[in-house]
């Protein structure tokens, strides 16, 4: 599973064709802190890949005979159970990085779909403009008056919850701040010189959109994607934990969290010790994002 | 004057409208998921005939647009109507109760449990932003005073290791660590004030990150405005001008802050942490109807919490353009 990867790597691929993109990557490469970030994101993706077929251990297989272990990482005793083991037996480490994969890829995909739906509706009310561009600016401002989170809970809560279904909410719940920015970005692309000239030489306006007009609006929103990601799993697990998100046997994080509270005073690591990981990981991701979020500014400012 | 009643008059229209279609929405997806209130509200030992009898008494058997012209008719005349599930007493009955007549008399009003669980809400909130705005305002000026020098990136790693704490996570974590281990301070229900500081506390350190961040930015861009070396020229001290001018303008942003990005993420974390700690507020309230399919206490919680999203925005716009006359509306 590659999904990780899509966070940086996509955004260079566009970056590579695209002067913007090519310094804002470049610039924000150089800083310690995405490196780091980049370094804990990619190591953490690499084990939850490979880790659980490392160790041979199932995350949803019971064993009650090795239910309640200690952490094998602070009592030697109980390894290969890194993490420990929960109510059932089964191994926190291996749920913990099943969990990671899932979070991390409702996070990714619901970004990407946030993203497209944002730019979309935003290039459309930029570039076609008049009572279209109105309406959908309007509708875009009524969305931030939305209690999403409420509206989040109402669906998930009333229908049964589905990965897909919740990629579903966290799109409806983010792409408004794209919207924006595409819509500013394209306003003032479209009055440029070359996209004139693409028209002159007979470009469509669905060609200009999608080729001259749509890798402009990466580099300026790239943070805040990154930062959507941590955000969106956080949510994911918030919602696990109230028990609407993705339903077990599936392990998230959410469920994990949840299941632990029960037996908080006795196995105090079935809640946090899992939830250390996903805070490390989210830490990398806001690193990341912190980084790319400096180097536009720096850029915005024509420091350097 | 002028200005200010033209401003409110369109803003209100407007935000009336978004209302409206938000009641729609919630009301529409109420009724169209799979589950007869009916069923909730009776229990499930009741025979098909009571139950298709109350249900068209109750008029839930009409076209969706229909029951909610009503709804919003009686909205209108302030009646929020009567929760399905929970009994004039407080309790809960869960549909669990085999009564074979429904009496909305005995149920309790929807209004009535909000206007409960609303003080608890915004005792948390009101709570929340006081310790957020003690922690981020002192590191916020700092580092945007010394902006690139070590406090700015102090306060950076702490806004970004803040931001990556997932508030579910913290928030057990602290109930373990101060409450259940040391003791120091209870985690769960209410029954005093000291049982609001540890949600507040959660909710603190979540609303921080956002202050720091637009002060810093706010401060140290007024800084390197014009103003602040002509008013040094003119013989102003450095320190009145940061004082007096400077942190005045860096307002701006923050009220911005403050009003659109706090109340939205305020208003959902709030919900998810009066869950975990089992606080008697609205998002409690809120979350238990969405199990038990309470529609009226969903439907009336969520047309509250637009109405303070827009009403925020109203005033928080408002504010803007009165403290600052070149942003028009």
């Amino acid at each position: 599973m590659a999904i990780g990867t899509d966070i940086d790597p996509a955004g260079t691929a566009v970056a590579r064709k695209r002067g913007p993109g090519t310094s804002l990557f470049a610039k924000a490469w150089r800083t310690a802190d995405f490196k780091i970030g980049f370094a804990i994101v990619l190591g953490l993706l690499l084990l939850s890949v490979i880790g659980p077929y490392l160790l041979n251990l199932s995350p949803t297989q019971f064993n009650v005979s090795k239910k309640f272990l200690e952490p094998g990482l602070l009592d030697g005793a109980n390894m290969p159970y890194l993490f420990g083991t929960d109510q059932l037996g089964r191994d926190l480490f291996s749920r913990s990085l099943i969990g990671l994969r899932n979070a991390l890829f409702i996070g990714v995909v619901s970004v990407i779909g946030m993203f497209i739906v944002g730019s979309a509706i935003g290039m459309i009310a930029g570039y076609v403009g008049g009572w279209v561009g109105l309406v959908l600016m309007r509708l875009t401002d009524a969305q931030m008056s939305i209690p999403v989170v409420i509206l989040a809970i109402t669906i998930l809560g009333v229908t049964r919850p589905t990965p897909l279904t919740i990629i579903l909410v966290f799109i409806l719940a983010g792409w408004p701040a794209y919207a924006r920015v595409a819509r500013s970005v394209t306003l003032s692309e479209r009055r440029r010189e070359y996209v004139r000239a693409a028209k002159i030489l007979g470009a469509s306006d669905l060609r200009i959109l999608l080729v001259h007009i749509a890798p402009n609006i990466l580099p300026p929103i790239a943070f805040v994607a990154v930062l959507d990601v941590a955000k969106m799993m956080i949510f994911e697990a918030a919602l696990g934990f109230i028990g609407i998100g993705v339903q077990p046997p599936t392990p998230t994080f959410g469920t994990i969290i949840a299941d632990g509270t029960k037996y908080l005073m006795n196995a105090w690591w079935i809640t946090t010790v899992p939830g250390l990981l996903l805070a490390l990981s989210l830490c990398g991701i806001n690193f990341m994002g912190g980084a790319l979020e400096r180097s536009r500014n720096k850029i915005l400012q024509g420091v350097e | 004057m002028l200005f200010a009643l033209d401003f409110f008059m369109r803003r209100i229209a407007q935000g009336l409208i978004i209302v409206l279609l938000v009641a729609l929405l919630i009301f529409t997806l109420l009724r169209v998921v799979p589950g007869d209130p009916v069923r909730i509200m009776l229990g499930p030992m009741v025979s098909p005939s009571v139950a298709e009898q109350t249900a068209k008494e109750m008029g839930l058997r009409d076209p969706v647009l229909v029951q909610f012209g009503r709804y919003v008719g009686q909205i209108a005349q302030g009646d929020f109507g009567r929760s399905f599930v929970r009994s004039a007493q407080g309790a809960s009955t869960g549909g669990t109760r085999a009564a074979d007549t429904f009496n909305a008399a005995n149920r309790a009003s929807v209004i009535g449990l909000i206007a409960t669980a609303v003080p608890y809400s915004l005792l948390l909130a009101g709570l929340a932003f006081v310790f957020a705005l003690a922690l981020a305002v002192p590191i916020g000026i700092y580092a945007g005073l010394r902006s690139g020098k070590w406090p700015d990136r102090f306060a950076l790693y702490l806004s970004s290791i803040f931001v990556s704490l997932p508030n579910i996570w913290l928030a057990l974590v602290l109930i373990f660590l101060v409450s259940a281990k040391a003791g120091w301070l209870p985690a769960i229900g209410y029954k005093g004030f000291s049982y609001a500081i540890l949600p507040a506390i959660v909710l603190a350190v979540e609303l921080a990150p956002v202050f720091i961040r637009s002060i810093a930015v706010s401060v140290s861009g007024n800084l390197m405005e014009a103003y602040v070396s002509v008013g040094q020229i003119r013989g102003l001290s450095r320190s009145r001008m940061i004082v007096f001018h400077v942190f005045r303008n860096s307002l701006i942003p923050l009220l911005n802050t403050l009003g659109i990005q706090a109340v939205g993420v305020l208003l959902g974390s709030l919900f998810l942490i009066e869950y975990v700690f089992n606080f008697p507020g609205v998002g409690l309230l809120m979350i238990n109807a969405v199990f038990q399919r309470d529609f009226p206490i969903i439907q009336a919680i969520s047309i509250l919490a637009c109405v303070v999203l827009v009403v925020v925005n109203i005033l928080v716009d408002f504010a803007a353009t009165t403290i600052d006359r070149r942003l028009q509306y």
